[in-house]
This record gives structure tokens, sequence and C-alpha cells, in this order.
């Protein structure tokens, strides 16, 4: 048994990229007077491969389930979503008619599920897939529960909110591995053409070695839900759940967990071991959530991530990645730049094309990467070569969970504090009444004992 | 010659050398079956320790009925080094067969985990048990294997699984939340603490306890502390030697026993334990220990016995309730008060005479003569008397102050940080010193069951260890009241004659 398997240093290894259709460097051009690097980048696959039936269940039915599994039906033949569950009943009703108009498929009133049992229930039928979209509160408790019943799983992220949730995904997620499950993540620039050509060019050295990366999300305010006052507490806040701490994890964790992801998979899978970060609530209109948070995370070898996002009105809005090199740098998705400004290299096509007519050869060419997900999943299971996202899904969202607390408190935090932390957001029932033991106020940097 | 013959006879030679290599391969093949066998172990390891202890155990009893047997957990798996490891612990076997008697061996020590990792390695655990997130595994298991991973060889198997292999009743790595409240509570119950108004030797009472202990006047002075040039043992942390005055203080007889500090225990509420008891007058609130993981006793008893396991700040915390319900002023020792209590107006190495030399088992002449040791056996538990656990106070005569297991039995907590060159930074003449500053790890003095003579030397100096001993802890977070890996530690009490008591 390899002792390290785990330890932060030793996190490369098993996942997904071999999934995409690469087939790698073709040579470094050390030979040539030029320093561009050779790559030839096979692009993913369009469909998946034909095969054993997949039959799947789907646990959390609002946009983003409901989305999952048109992706997932999306992704190749004999494809069957049989199963569903969902905490309310008007969005299973929605789900059900989306379900209907857009794909033309409906499920039994028998196979759908509603409560807070729903989880176990479509895990009971007899699927052998489950596409699991909550909020990332019930990720790890329905993750493990998943894994425990033996099914191959597609989960949204972030995975977790708190550290000890997120060690709860890691461990299930070596449980899969070890029986043969495949997971995947909808961390879904993994699996975005664009990001996987550029990561080819970086791995084989266009920009040298990692010197330092920026991760920006900042956007407008995102939605919020305001509490019927015939509502439960606990319905008004999983209804309302991107503005609550215990449900989201923040939106540092629930939302830019993407680009913090992009650097550490750039990075080679390597997660920081520090961060001091700042962020305060200004505009927030529900909830207990800050509205921007600006982390500085270091690397064991002294590199530094700088990670930015908002949700803010009428602020500047960039969505992306940058990483600086020693040869070089990159915007991770499109092109490499030397340092003085000329672009060195690019992606064999542009992913942002003027015409309508370039835009339809782009979208003959390339899925959307949320397909794309499902048919790397689909493939890896009947191909018979399990890949498993959930530890580098779980390392990139504890990593945004260490720049949170570090916001929160004021406190420098570290790694090693992050596997150890007892934190746990745990209301002590989970049904419709009033909801106890999670936190509900804002926290004060240098006053907030932990977080 | 003629080259036929001679073609003969090396075809000869080539079929006797294959049928002898094969013989001599079947026949070591063989000897190493037949010197792997559980009997064949059992024939030397018959002592209870080994066979009656695994046959008890939880691989001997597995719950598919598989029964594990010595060398699966004693040598490395085949192909990684499993007849080198053979043939060494084979020769180590052998000589000890032949030249020792296991009746001297000390059997309580030799099975402690520390020592076991030593013959029990986690590569052997490991072969078997391959899935460390098996799906039965509980979070708190989850997080102790994440924990063993992040270790990278810090942590061994049976650190934790410290019963894996021999049943053994004393020790434990489980949450003890009944640690303490099955010991029977005498009749006699004090209602209130000793008065004391002069300064002379007086007997302590707890309030609402049966529990008594006796205090020692230890009269004010000045001594040279440290250890003296012509020691030949002497640290550099030791040197040079310092004059140090002192005012009077209290010390108590002998270190603090598990009746005294299961008071403690018993009387502060913490998580899993009653908070509904009779509390003091005047006092509303006082923080106690969270229950213990693992066995703090290792099952040698409590009594009089002394505590061991604590956490610094525990026998902190001790102090400052024992403060309380006393109306005095007790405290850790300072290193100095320390010192000049254990030198009791005496120099040299030992208050009771000799020279390391004269003690341990070092050099030509105590090799082939032995060497008398009759003498530090009726001061001190050591390492050579001690069978490997600490001893009732009944078992060593007092030093000229009339304290008991200064050097030995256990190591005791001293108030000061520890400084290695303490008395470089801070020479004498000094008048109360002690060290407030400066790290983060407080002076540990004394020795221990488990020290050798030289370590009893009232001048050495020995520390905490903080990280090292919670090290396998699985607790989140570590405890603060209860080491999980530190047993040879405990501490006595000093208790100050102040205005507290002279004005009453």
């Amino acid at each position: 048994m390899d002792k390290k398997s785990v330890s932060r240093r030793n996190f490369l290894g098993t996942t997904a990229i071999g999934a995409a259709g690469i087939v790698g460097v073709a040579g470094l051009a050390a030979s040539c007077s030029e320093k561009k690097v050779q790559v030839s980048f096979v692009p993913p696959p369009l469909k998946a491969v034909d095969g054993q039936p997949i039959r799947a269940g789907v646990i959390g039915c609002g946009g983003r389930g409901t989305g999952a599994v048109i992706n997932f039906l999306n992704a190749g033949n004999n494809l069957e979503i049989v199963a569903a569950g969902d905490l309310f009943d008007d969005k299973m009703v929605r789900f059900r008619e989306s379900l209907k108009n857009k794909k033309g498929v409906e499920l039994a009133d028998e196979k759908c599920f509603v409560g807070f049992d729903a989880y176990e229930r479509v895990l009971a039928e007899d699927i052998n897939y489950v596409i699991i979209a909550t909020p990332p509160h019930f990720r790890p408790m329905q993750f493990e529960a998943a894994v425990k019943a033996r099914k191959n799983v597609f989960m949204e992220k972030p995975v977790a909110v708190d550290p000890v949730g997120a060690r709860r995904i890691i461990v299930a997620g070596k449980q899969a591995a070890s029986m043969g499950l495949s997971v995947v993540s909808g961390t879904q620039r993994r699996h975005q053409w664009n990001y996987l050509e550029m990561f080819e060019h970086v791995k084989a050295g266009a920009i040298g070695d990692f010197v330092a990366g920026y991760a920006y999300w900042d956007q407008n305010k995102l939605w919020h839900v305001n509490a019927d006052p015939a509502w439960s507490e606990m319905e008004a806040m999983v209804r309302n759940w991107v503005n609550w701490l215990w449900l989201s994890g923040d939106h540092i964790v629930e939302q830019h967990v993407h680009n913090i992801d992009v650097i550490n998979w750039f990075k080679g899978d390597v997660y920081p071991v520090e961060a001091v970060g700042y962020g305060s609530r200004q505009r927030r209109v529900t909830g207990d959530q800050y509205d921007n948070f600006s982390v500085d995370f270091v690397y064991e070898d002294g590199t530094h991530m700088h990670s930015m996002c908002r949700q803010i009105n009428g602020s500047h809005g960039n969505v992306s990645e940058f990483i600086m090199g020693t040869k070089g740098r990159t915007d991770c998705r499109h092109k490499i730049f030397n340092h003085d400004g000329t672009v060195l290299s690019e992606t064999s096509d542009n992913p942002w094309p003027d015409t309508d007519e370039a835009k339809n050869a782009l979208n003959e060419k390339y899925n959307s990467p949320y397909d794309q997900e499902h048919i790397h999943l689909v493939n890896a299971i009947r191909k018979g070569t399990p890949v498993n996202e959930a530890e580098h899904v779980a390392s990139s969202t504890l990593t945004a969970i260490m720049g949170r607390i570090s916001a929160y408190t004021g406190k420098r935090t570290t790694w090693d504090e992050m596997m150890n932390s007892e934190v746990h957001y745990q209301p002590e029932v989970y049904d419709f009444g009033p909801v106890n033991s999670v936190p509900k106020d804002v926290p004060v940097p240098g006053e907030a004992a932990d977080a | 010659m003629s080259g036929k013959l001679f073609k003969r006879i090396q075809l000869w030679t080539l079929i006797t050398g294959v049928v002898l290599g094969g013989i001599l391969l079947l026949g070591f093949n063989k000897v190493v079956e037949a010197t792997s066998t559980d009997e064949f172990c059992n024939k030397c390891h018959f002592h209870p320790h080994a066979t009656t202890s695994w046959k008890q155990g939880v691989h001997y009893n597995t719950a598919s009925g598989t029964i594990v047997h010595c060398v699966e957990c004693h040598l490395p798996p085949k192909g990684e080094g499993y007849l080198p490891e053979k043939v060494v612990t084979g020769l180590r076997d052998v000589y000890g067969a032949v030249f020792k008697d296991s009746a001297d061996f000390n059997w309580d020590l030799k099975s402690r985990p520390d020592n076991a990792v030593h013959f029990t390695k986690d590569v052997s655990c490991v072969h078997c048990h391959q899935n460390l997130y098996p799906l039965e595994i509980t979070h708190e298991g989850m997080d102790a294997h994440l924990y063993y991973e992040q270790q990278e060889g810090d942590v061994s198997c049976i650190k934790c699984h410290i019963d894996a292999g021999h049943y053994h009743e004393g020790i434990l790595h489980a949450a003890n939340v009944d640690f303490g409240t099955s010991d029977k509570l005498p009749d006699t119950v004090y209602l209130q603490p000793a008065i004391v108004e002069t300064f002379e030797d007086f007997t302590e009472r707890l309030p609402l306890s049966a529990v008594s202990f006796s205090m020692k006047a230890i009269p004010g002075g000045t001594f040279t502390m440290g250890a003296g040039g012509d020691d030949a043992f002497a640290q550099p942390g030791e040197l040079p030697e310092r004059e140090v005055t002192l005012d009077p203080f209290f010390m108590s007889e002998t270190e603090v026993t598990w009746e005294e500090y299961l008071t403690w225990y018993s009387q502060t509420s913490g998580e899993g334990r009653t908070t509904d008891i009779g509390m003091l007058e005047g006092i509303d609130g006082l923080s106690g220990a969270t229950p213990p993981y693992g066995n703090p006793d290792q099952g040698w008893g409590k009594g009089k016995r002394p505590a061991i396991t604590m956490t610094y700040y525990a026998a902190e915390k001790y102090c400052e309730w024992l403060s309380l319900v006393t109306d005095k002023t007790y405290r850790l020792p300072t290193e100095a008060e320390w010192e000049y209590a254990a030198r009791g107006g005496t120099t040299g190495p030992y208050f009771f005479g000799g020279e390391v030399k004269d003690y341990a088992d070092v050099g030509l002449r105590a090799r082939l003569f032995g060497v008398d040791t009759s003498v530090i056996n009726s001061y001190a538990v050591y390492i050579q008397n001690s069978e490997g656990r600490s001893q009732l106070p009944g078992a060593v005569r007092p030093n000229p102050f009339g304290l008991k297991n200064m050097l030995g039995n256990v190591a005791e907590f001293c108030q000061d940080i520890y400084i290695e060159n303490a008395y470089t930074q801070y020479p004498g003449p000094v008048v109360n010193p002690v060290v407030v500053a400066g790290g983060n790890e407080h002076v540990v003095r004394g020795g221990s069951f488990l020290s050798d003579a030289a370590e009893l030397r009232v001048s050495a100096r020995s520390k905490t260890n903080h990280d090292a001993w919670l090290r396998t802890d699985p607790q989140i977070p570590k405890s603060l009241w209860w080491y999980s890996d530190c047993y040879h530690v405990g501490f006595r009490v000093v208790c100050e004659f102040d205005d507290h008591l002279t004005t009453k």
C-alpha cells in the first residue's frame, strides 16, 4: 500500500484526464530554436460509447439537477432516467414537466420521491448511476449513502460546506475507488475542451514552472428567495440556500471553487498549505453570508494563488483564471503568452468565434462541458476504466473553505488545521421546523472564534 | 582422459549438483516452514505474555474464524524482507534462550506499544489490512486513518490498535467515559481543609472527600543548583552551577496520588459525567477534565499510586482547584524549589550518596562483577527495580526533608518554561528564580520508573514534549487534559507559606 497516497503532496494521479481523450505531448521542442512546445490534442469524444444500459436516479431536482439529467440523457445511447427525489413537491412537479417537454421522458409517480429521505429511496431503486444536485450541505451524507449503495456518482460542486464534510467525501471517494465505482464532479472545466487543451500545453512546459495563480469570480448579486410566512424556518432556509453558510458554504465555496480548482489542477493537483483572507458583507439581502472575499493562498513550495470573488450588483465582472510561469503565462482556456505579451500559442479553435458560421462549426466539433462530464462518466463505466474525481473536488472545496475560515476569523488558516478541524454545521434534526445548532449570524473578523 | 569420459563426468557432476541443490532447497524450505509454525514459536515463547494473550486476543478470535499466526504479524510478508528478518530474530531468540532467563524479562515494559512496534511492523499489518477505508468504518475511524496517512511514518498501526495482537487488560485505546467512577470512596468525609498557622508539617484534607495527604515544611535557604564540575554524566543544560536562595514553602510528601487527583476529577464536571455535585460555598464554577481516551492508570491500579498521563495544563488546573477548596495557594514547584527539596541539604548527584558509576550497569567492572544496588533500591523506583511501572510510595525511604520519590517513580512537572541554557542566561546568585517565557515546553524533573541511574541524578533536567505526547490521541481536537503517549510523568504540589495562611 502506498502510505502517502492521501498526503497533499501526492494527490497526483488517478483522475479523468485520460478519459478526456487526449493523446498527450508529441515531443518537446528541445532541438528547435523555437521555444514553443508541440502538443497534439484530440478533442474529447462527442458521444459516449455504446454499451451496458445506464439507469440513473437524480437526487435534487432544482435547476441544476434538471439540467444535469438532460446533460446525462444527451451523453449517448441507452441512457435512462428512472427515479427522482427532492425535498419539495413543487420542485418535483416542475422537474417532471421540464423532462417531458425537453426530452419526452415521463417518470412514473411511484419513482418520484419527496422529503428528507428521498435520497435513500432513490438509492434503493434499480439504478447504477446517481446524479446528486442538492445543496452542498447534503453532499457528504448523500455521497456516502450512494457509495454504500455501490452506485456510480455524478455530483455537483462544491461537495461540502465544512472541513468534516470535505474529509468524509475524501474517504467515501477512496471507498468508491476501491470498489471500482466511478465518480465525476461538476467542476466542469476539467471536462471543457479548451481548458483541457491548455492544460496539455502547460503540462508540456509551455509556461515553465508555476510562479503564481489568480482565480476570479466577480459577478452581480445571485438570487435570493424571501421567506413565505407560512414556511417553517427549515423550508425558508433550504429554498434560499445560496445565502446560508450551513447550506452553501458561502459563495467562495459554492461558486468560486471552480476557479480555485483550475489553479490547483494546473499546478498538478496540489493544494495550498495556508491562507490569509479578507471578506465582508456589503449588499447581500438575506442569509448570513459575505458577498466578497479576497484570499492569498500559499502552496508548500512557497508559490501563491490569489483568489477574488464578489456577488455585488453594479461592480466589475470577471470569471476567469490566470497563471504566471517562469517562461510565460496563460489564461488557462485560450492562449499562452510570452513575457512580452505576444502570443506563443493558442487553442486549436477560437472558443469565442465572431461569426455564426464559426459558432456552428465549434458546436459541431465540441460538446458543452456539462454534457461532456456525463460522456466521460458513462465511458468510464462502459469501458471498465473507472475515474474518480472525489478527492480532487473535495480538496479544492477544502481549499475554498480554508480561505473562507481565514476571512471569517481574520486569522491565518492552514491545511493541517483543515485536516484536523471539527467544524461541522449540522442542524439538530432534519424536519420542517425551527433550525437549531447552525450558525446564523454574520461572522466578524478578529472576533469570530472559528467559523 | 578421453573427451567422451570427460563429458560423462561433466554430465554426472551436473546431475549430482542439481539433485543435491534440489535436496538442499527442499530441506531449506522444510526448515523455514517448520520453524515458522505457531508451535515452534511457542516452544520458547511459552510464557503467558505471548501464547495465552495471543489466544485471548482479537487476531485469534476473529469474526471469520481465521487464526492469524505468529509470523504473519511478527515477520514482514514474504518477498518484503521475510527471510532476512527471520534470520535476525531467530539468532536473537536463540541467544536469548541460551544466555537469558525469560523470568528476568520486564514483560510489562516489553509489551508496551512503544516497544512492540520494533517487532510488529506496519508492513505486516497492511499486507492483510489493505483497505484502510472499508465501508463499515466509522467517521472517527476515517479521520484516524486520514491522520495516519498524513503522519508519514510517525504513527504506527499498533499505537492505536493497541491490543490487536495480544489481549491486554489494562491497556485501552478507546473513549473511557467511566474512568474513575467505579472507585469506591471511603466512608469518612472531611468537611473542612487543614488549618495551617505555623510553619511545620501538616496534613491537608480535601473537603467533601475522605482523602488527605501529607505536606512537608521545607525551610528556606541558599543552595548550589546544577551539576558539579566532576559529574561525568552532566548534560550541558545542567551547567554551570549557580547559587539560588529560596523562601520557605511546603511540599507534598509524595507525588499527587490517584485518589487525590480523582477527587478533583469527580468534583468538577466534564463531558459525559454528572454535573450534579455538591458545590462548596462561594464557588460557583470550576473547569474539570473531560474523560480520558485510553486508560490513564494503565491497569496498574489507582489509590495511592501516583496519578499519571495528565497534561501539564491539567496539573495546573488541579492546583487552582486545590487552592480554592483548601483556601491556600497551591501550585507546581519551580524548578529551583524542586531541586532544593530533592537535595534536602545534600550535594552530589544523589541525596542518598554515591555516584552514577556505583549504580549504573555500565563499564567493564560493572559488567563483570555487577553493581551493589541495595542503597539506590531503597530510595528510588527506576528501570532496574520498577518492573516497568510506578510503585506505591511505601516502596521507598524518604530524603532528608522527608519527601518520597523525588528521584524516580514518576517524573514531575515544574512551573518553569524549559530553556536548555537557563543557568547561563540566569546565572547565580538568584532569588526565587522561575523561567516564565522563552519556549513552549515545561521543565520535567526527577526521573521515572523508566529511567536509568544517570537520568535519576538530582540535577538531571528534562522537558514536556507536547505534540509527541498527544500523537495518537484520535480526538478532534486533541485532549486538553490527558496525554495519549506519555505515561511516566506526574507531579507534586507545593503550598506557599504566605499571608494567606498566617493572617487568618
